[in-house]
């Protein structure tokens, strides 16, 4: 899984979000690392929704223009729990080679 | 409408047509709102990367295509560049083969005759195929099972040149030649052995949806 893909899942993973709220979300989850623009970020919307892992939650119209909100579908709780796993297990194993006591605070 | 927003407009016009419809007003509002005050030009990382989506949006297979559709489809992207590439080789050597030619038979016009009808072949099949190439990704993108077919039959024809070519013996071969004509029948092959499995067919071939029965509302009008 990508990273973009990676944090746009996280950022919705705590309830549903608009497109703008996503971008300001992902770049604090990552530390103002990752700064997402609007064409990846619809692109991945798109493939992510295609795959059935966001759905649309909700329409507004917030000053004069459509506002539309995504939620994390069940598949994609999964996908997102499974990558987070994944990756939490890689970062203990190299905590562990790197200095066995600092693997502890990832636990 | 201002400014900013009409010329935001014209980069979302690359994208294709459906997504626009279905995303067209939302990507507006965020680039809007990502928009600095009295900004009147998107900048050139906004405008590279609207673009890149548009590019990476029209080359998608509608849906949710399976991996081997998405590593068939990446493998013709590699077949078309290959053959590009191969084409450009050929028109700069051409040149030095003709040198080469006039000076190993020099004053011998048929050689070089026959030489330049061989170069001109190679022209036209070359850039044939990869016309050809290109109108199956594009099949295949769109999610056209013809496409898939004419990939197959696209494989055979392949297939029996390069026979041909090789028992023929054709004195035109060159080691390059022939190298590049086996990369390119590996990679239709692989190409072809992607698009025929189980998770390709269920992709271009989906089962019908079963009749439901109809819930009209006879005689209520």
């Amino acid at each position: 899984m990508q990273e973009a893909t990676y944090l746009i899942l996280t950022s919705l993973a705590a309830g549903s979000q608009h497109g703008y709220g996503i971008i300001g979300d992902v770049s604090s989850i990552s530390g103002g690392r990752v700064r997402l623009r609007a064409g990846t970020l619809y692109t991945a919307l798109d493939r992510l929704k295609a795959d059935g892992l966001i759905a649309v939650d909700r329409e507004e119209i917030a000053d004069g223009r459509l506002r539309r909100y995504y939620r994390l579908t069940p598949d994609g709780e999964r996908r997102l729990a499974d990558e987070a796993a994944r990756l939490h297990a890689n970062a203990r194993a190299a905590m562990q080679r790197l200095r066995p006591g600092l693997a502890d605070g990832i636990a | 409408m201002n400014k900013l927003e009409r010329r935001y407009r014209r980069r979302l016009a690359c994208y294709p047509r459906a997504f626009r419809r279905e995303n067209e007003e939302e990507i507006l509002a965020v680039l809007l709102a990502c928009a600095e005050d009295g900004q009147q030009r998107p900048g050139p990382a906004a405008t590279a990367d609207l673009l890149r989506g548009a590019l990476r949006m029209r080359l998608r297979p509608p849906g949710s295509p399976p991996r081997t559709v998405r590593a068939a489809i990446g493998l013709m992207f590699a077949g078309a560049v290959a053959q590009v590439a191969t084409l450009i080789t050929i028109i700069v050597t051409a040149d030095r083969v003709r040198a080469a030619v006039a000076h190993s038979y020099p004053g011998l016009a048929a050689a070089q005759h026959a030489l330049n009808t061989s170069l001109t072949i190679d022209y036209f099949g070359a850039g044939a195929g990869i016309a050809v190439w290109l109108l199956l990704i594009r099949g295949l993108i769109r999610g056209r099972n013809r496409a898939r077919i004419a990939v197959a039959l696209n494989f055979g024809v392949t297939s029996l040149s390069l026979a041909i070519a090789i028992s023929d013996g054709t004195p035109t071969w060159a080691p390059a030649d022939l190298v590049a004509g086996i990369v390119f029948w590996l990679i239709a092959l692989a190409v072809t052995v992607l698009l025929v499995t189980g998770a390709s067919s269920r992709y271009y071939q989906p089962a019908p949806r079963p009749v439901t029965p109809w819930r009209g509302t006879f005689g209520t009008m």
